[in-house]
């Protein structure tokens, strides 16, 4: 047990799958683990769904290595199965089967369905299992997929934006859900681009571009890395230093609207303050971030990419 | 004009690959002539009388020919006649795949959400599909011109013409009569009952010129009226009144296609059934069916099983029916009558059923394999397979498991028909050897298997272009059959051809060097598949 304790959920060594031209997935290192709710960020085509078809082992890495409960996703791949719940990223189409045939087949390939928490999933998610797949809408879909990944009640879940297509209550019974698994001692590695949902459900952070790993930390750390929008207040007739903000370290988007100045501050606030020490100031106003913007600030510009330590 | 160009483009494989396949069938055809049909006139004269007396024994597949001894009657018998039904296939697949396929996937729905009308939508893909036919027709017209020149003769610019404009005319029709028919049923029966409709109207035309009642309903068939023209052999004839009709069908279901269209609901046929009940459940399925490896592929492909048995059976029924009346034909010639009491003595009937029904059947269990691989083809593709292989089974297993699913079912299919062959000609006075028709049936699984095999490897190479590959693979074998001992390839690469290497086992038992070789292939291509499987990316 204590041995099981040790062994990461997950842990990738280098692991990268090059698609040419840029795309793909690059040297990610990567360790989660046990009981750990992880959420994986990044834009569309940033490289999720390939980390998590390497975990799953649908595709081999060209290089380095990914490993799930010390079990190599390649040559392990069955026994790592064994141990997994999937959300595939798209849930393909079943056409005429009926859900709980799709459940009973897939179960049946597995060889391990409890019954009684398929049941409980279909209840509360309020999903009929009686109907076709083709009927069924695209959050009934979803609902599906994951009753297909919880049913057997594995140690890690590997979801790839498992919320998509869901209403908000059942998101809001989705979370729960999670959070449940979480303390029944599964690890959970969920991909999304809803940072609400990785608000609200993880523990640790990864956030993902062009392939490359750019950021984990913890929730809390994440929150608190800092970036700010600031407000200055320059009292009438004060002379606004702006060449001096605009060169400043760490300060961008300095915007003048009379004696106001916006600017953001990323890292200390040092430079920021060396710059207005000669003006009078009447306000100066530090809005906390919120982990959207966080987000942006690492998508929608590259300069910011290298975060201060 | 863009929902035309946006046609084409979808149907750009089907264009390439149906015109190669009507080249090449045209073209071998026709330079087989010249190899087989020597070059005197009396030796053409007795080549003719040959094949005359061959196609009686086709006769419920294709009209007989009219001057075969000429190199224009012999490809309007082999190479034009067989086109018709590969452009009625295309035509169904086309229809339905328009119809429905594109509903389904939700093509339909983007292409109506830019404002362009049903019927608008639906005369543009059905101008598409003529396009597409008239480019595989030309090249039909191609091979066959391309082999007389082989042969150094030539053939008259309208001839030829009006022999491609046929094969465009009787494509449309079968395409607006898919097309119809697609309206009425659920996406998931609307290929079945398409498909069914245009195998009754063939059959109405062909089984007519043995089955006199049916000859009452023979106008109902667009291919009665292709059958009134054969421009191509000499003193051959073109029945502008044929022609009008063929165009006429495709007009009128095109037009009726369009109506229903417009009135149905997307995604529900224009008739729909009163809806039973519904029970709600949130049960996984109880069927203890779904835990057994095997026993849950074929239970999840029942219905398509037992179509396939129901057609296999029908099919047994109606080539026993017909084998008297095609063995009373054979009598009838005098030269033959000695060569065939010498020859095949006691055997005329299982002669006659090995070259007549297990031909058909060869074909169909070729067609059985491929649609297996466009299976798995689609597994692979629509994410079924990501979703089985994230389950604790390996990739080996699943190849294996496809492959027991497909040798079962075959074998359900062939043990059926075989049983039903069987006993129908005993009912009809013809005793069959038990263990020979048992024999037959059963080398038709090894027979499908080399083709699953095949596609067991391209759909784990590239499962995009798995079904076109093994159906061209499918087509080569043929080929290579019917023409490796005109053109005297070597021996083994006769021996390449599937078709070859089921012989003729109802009349001459099983070979078992080929029956082994037919094993071996299979093996080798499964066995690749399993590699080629553990190396791939799913989905890629």
């Amino acid at each position: 047990m204590l041995v099981e304790m040790a062994v990461a959920a997950i842990r990738t060594s280098r692991l990268t799958k090059d698609y040419g031209s840029g795309h793909g997935l690059f040297d990610l290192d990567l360790q989660v683990s046990p009981q750990e709710v992880f959420g994986y960020l990044g834009p569309n085509g940033s490289g999720k769904t390939t980390t998590i078809r390497l975990l799953m082992g649908m595709i081999r890495p060209s290089s380095g290595g990914a490993y799930v409960f010390g079990l190599d996703c390649v040559r392990d791949s069955v026994e790592v199965k064994r141990r997994v719940g999937y959300l595939p990223g798209d849930v393909p189409q079943f056409g005429s089967l009926r859900g709980g045939e799709v459940v009973a087949y897939l179960g049946g390939m597995r060889g391990r369905v409890d019954r009684v928490m398929v049941r409980s999933l279909a209840e509360r998610f309020d999903l009929d299992l009686n109907r076709r797949f083709r009927e069924y809408s695209s959050g009934n879909k979803q609902k599906l997929a994951i009753v297909l990944a919880f049913m057997h009640r594995p140690d890690l879940l590997i979801l790839d934006e498992p919320t998509s297509g869901l209403d908000p209550l059942n998101q809001q019974e989705f979370y729960a859900l999670l959070r449940e698994a979480r303390d029944g001692g599964a690890t959970v590695f969920l991909s999304s681009h809803v940072l609400s949902e990785v608000q609200r459900v993880c523990d640790r952070v990864g956030i993902l571009r062009s392939g490359r790993l750019v950021q984990v930390a913890e929730l809390e750390e994440l929150r608190h890395i800092r970036v700010h929008h600031v407000e200055i207040e320059f009292a009438p007739g004060a002379d606004i230093p702006e060449a001096r903000l605009r060169s400043t370290l760490g300060v961008e988007d300095v915007r003048v609207h009379g004696m106001r100045v916006t600017c953001s501050v990323h890292g200390s606030f040092d430079g920021l303050l060396h710059a207005i020490r000669d003006s009078k100031v009447t306000e100066l106003v530090s809005t906390e971030p919120s982990l959207e913007e966080v987000f942006l600030s690492f998508f929608d510009e590259p300069k910011h990419k290298a975060l201060p330590s | 004009m863009t929902a035309l160009l946006f046609g084409l483009r979808l149907s750009r494989w089907g264009i390439t690959g149906f015109s190669a396949v009507a080249f090449v069938l045209t073209l071998v055809q026709t330079v087989g002539f010249y190899q087989i049909a020597g070059h005197t006139p009396a030796e053409r004269a007795a080549f003719g009388r040959t094949m005359s007396v061959l196609a009686a024994q086709f006769v419920a597949l294709f009209p007989p020919p009219l001057r075969p001894d000429t190199a224009g009657g012999y490809v309007q018998f082999r190479g034009f006649s067989p086109l018709t039904i590969l452009f009625a296939i295309w035509a169904l697949t086309s229809a339905a795949g328009f119809a429905r396929g594109d509903e389904e996937r939700g093509v339909l729905e983007a292409a109506l959400a830019t404002g362009v009308s049903r019927p608008a939508l639906l005369a543009s893909r059905a101008c598409g599909f003529a396009l597409a036919l008239l480019v595989a027709a030309a090249a039909a017209g191609a091979g066959f011109v391309v082999g007389l020149a082989t042969g150094a003769e030539s053939i008259g610019a309208i001839a030829l013409i009006e022999a491609c404009v046929l094969l465009v005319a009787i494509g449309v029709a079968c395409y607006g009569i898919a097309l119809f028919a697609a309206q009425l049923a659920t996406a998931r029966a609307a290929t079945a009952l398409a498909g069914a409709l245009l195998l009754t109207l063939f059959l109405d035309n062909s089984l007519s010129r043995e089955l006199t009642w049916l000859s009452t309903w023979r106008w109902l068939s667009p291919f009665r009226y292709y059958e009134l023209s054969q421009p191509l052999p000499p003193g051959g004839y073109f029945d502008v009144h044929g022609l009008v009709v063929l165009v006429g069908i495709a007009l009128l279901t095109s037009t009726a296609a369009a109506l229903a269209f417009a009135r149905r609901d997307l995604g529900a046929p224009l008739v729909r059934l009163p809806s039973t009940p519904h029970r709600k459940s949130h049960d996984a399925a109880n069927l203890p069916l779904w835990r057994i490896p095997l026993v849950r592929g074929l239970y999840e492909r029942r219905i398509g099983l037992l179509v396939w048995v129901a057609g296999l059976a029908i099919l047994a029924v109606v080539f026993v029916s017909l084998t008297k009346t095609i063995v009373q034909v054979l009598l009838s010639i005098p030269t033959l009558r000695g060569y065939l009491s010498i020859f095949v003595h006691q055997q005329l009937y299982p002669a006659v059923l090995g070259y007549t029904y297990y031909d058909v059947a060869e074909l169909l269990f070729a067609a059985f394999a491929i649609a297996q691989v466009a299976r798995w083809s689609a597994e692979d593709t629509d994410g079924r397979l990501e979703l089985f292989l994230s389950e604790p089974i390996s990739r080996a297993s699943i190849v294996l498991e496809r492959m027991a699913v497909l040798v079962a079912g075959a074998l359900i299919v062939t043990a059926v028909s075989g049983v039903t062959l069987f006993y129908a000609s005993h009912y009809q006075g013809i005793d069959l050897n038990g263990q020979r028709v048992a024999a037959a049936s059963l080398m038709l699984v090894p027979f499908a298997l080399v083709f699953a095999g095949a596609g067991s490897l391209l759909a784990a190479w590239n499962p995009r272009a798995a079904v076109g590959l093994v159906g061209g693979f499918a087509f080569v074998s043929y080929l290579d059959n019917e023409l490796a001992t005109i053109y005297k390839l070597p021996a083994w690469v006769q021996d390449l051809s599937a078709f070859k290497l089921f012989g003729t086992p109802l009349l001459t038992g099983v070979d078992n060097r080929s029956l082994a070789l037919m094993l071996l292939l299979a093996l080798a291509g499964v066995g690749t598949s399993i590699l080629l499987m553990q190396r791939r990316d799913v989905g890629a």
